[in-house]
């Protein structure tokens, strides 16, 4: 497995303990009541999961799996790496973004921090076109 | 990869980039105000992502990598005409699997909003719908690739 897929699949592991760790909290928040802040984390908390766990795990999988490019078409098997470094970063950086100004939004919305939203949302879309464009060559049938 | 498998993928990247830009516009929504109808398009972010990108990722490779079928394993048994292709399972169906679930992604993204936005009781009808499409996916997909969840290396 290529480093940066190992980072994505590690990061993704990262979230997926994350996400649990904060929908265990929020379930006993139901009972015990320990913050306001963990009444309004449930987009973020799902955000965690679907974006942070299940969509980067598949990102680096199918980064680390899919045909490679032929040696003719281009010199990096697995394409840019560039690339696949600044999809890590978007996708990252945009979903912590939001995951740390989400619930004081929700608590009491600011348009700075509805801007960093946008922002986060901006970067999260820049994150899956990248990848797309990423790994669209190498959608190809497997050599005999 | 095989053309359906890469014809699933490719549809589910598309959906991919679909699904996060609409996540964007709802985000910007809530900080330069577009206007109440942007609300509805939630349902279809959720359908692009979860059933288009996900979803349709997760059948395609499946489709693509998990174990063959037995046909032609045996010894003496004869060689399928398309060997890999046929021992993938039945092609045709595979087709009405990606024919079922993109007529249900379709139709339920953009119907919901659209009845959201108008009223109209027949956009209601059509993303009602979708359901059965998205339904007959799952059926189809299951049936086809029932046979392949086997331990490698033995015929069934």
């Amino acid at each position: 497995m290529p480093p940066i897929a190992r980072t994505f699949v590690k990061a993704a592991f990262a979230y997926f303990v994350a996400a649990f760790l904060l929908g265990a909290l929020m379930m006993l928040d139901r009972w015990l009541s320990f913050s306001r802040w963990l009444k309004v984390i449930y987009l973020s908390q799902l955000h965690l999961l679907m974006v942070g766990w299940i969509t980067q795990l598949a990102i680096g999988v199918a980064y680390w799996m899919f045909p490679r490019f032929l040696k003719e078409q281009n010199p990096q098997p697995r394409g840019s790496d560039a690339l696949a470094w600044a999809v890590l970063a978007c996708l990252n950086f945009g979903l912590l973004l939001r995951f740390f100004f989400e619930p004081f939004y929700l608590m009491g919305p600011k348009p700075w921090m509805a801007a960093l939203m946008a922002l986060s949302g901006a970067l999260q879309a820049v994150a899956a076109l990248g990848f797309a464009w990423l790994i669209w060559g190498r959608i190809r049938a497997m050599e005999p | 990869m095989p053309a359906t498998s890469r014809t699933f993928v490719k549809a589910s990247l598309i959906y991919l980039g679909l699904g996060a830009m609409l996540g964007t516009l709802l985000l910007i929504n809530r900080w330069v105000f577009l206007g109440t109808m942007i609300g509805s398009l939630r349902v279809s972010h959720i359908q692009f992502l979860v059933v288009g990108w996900l979803t349709q990722l997760i059948i395609g490779v499946a489709w693509w990598l998990f174990p063959p079928l037995a046909i032609g394993l045996r010894p003496g048994s004869p060689r399928p005409a398309r060997r890999g292709q046929a021992q993938r399972g039945s092609e045709p169906l595979f087709w009405v699997t990606f024919i079922s679930l993109n007529a249900g992604i379709l139709l339920r993204s953009v119907f919901a909003p659209l009845h959201s936005w108008t009223e109209i009781g027949f956009f209601n009808t059509l993303a009602g719908i979708s359901g059965l499409f998205l339904l007959t996916a799952a059926i189809t997909f299951v049936v086809n690739v029932w046979g392949r969840v086997r331990e490698l290396g033995r015929p069934r």
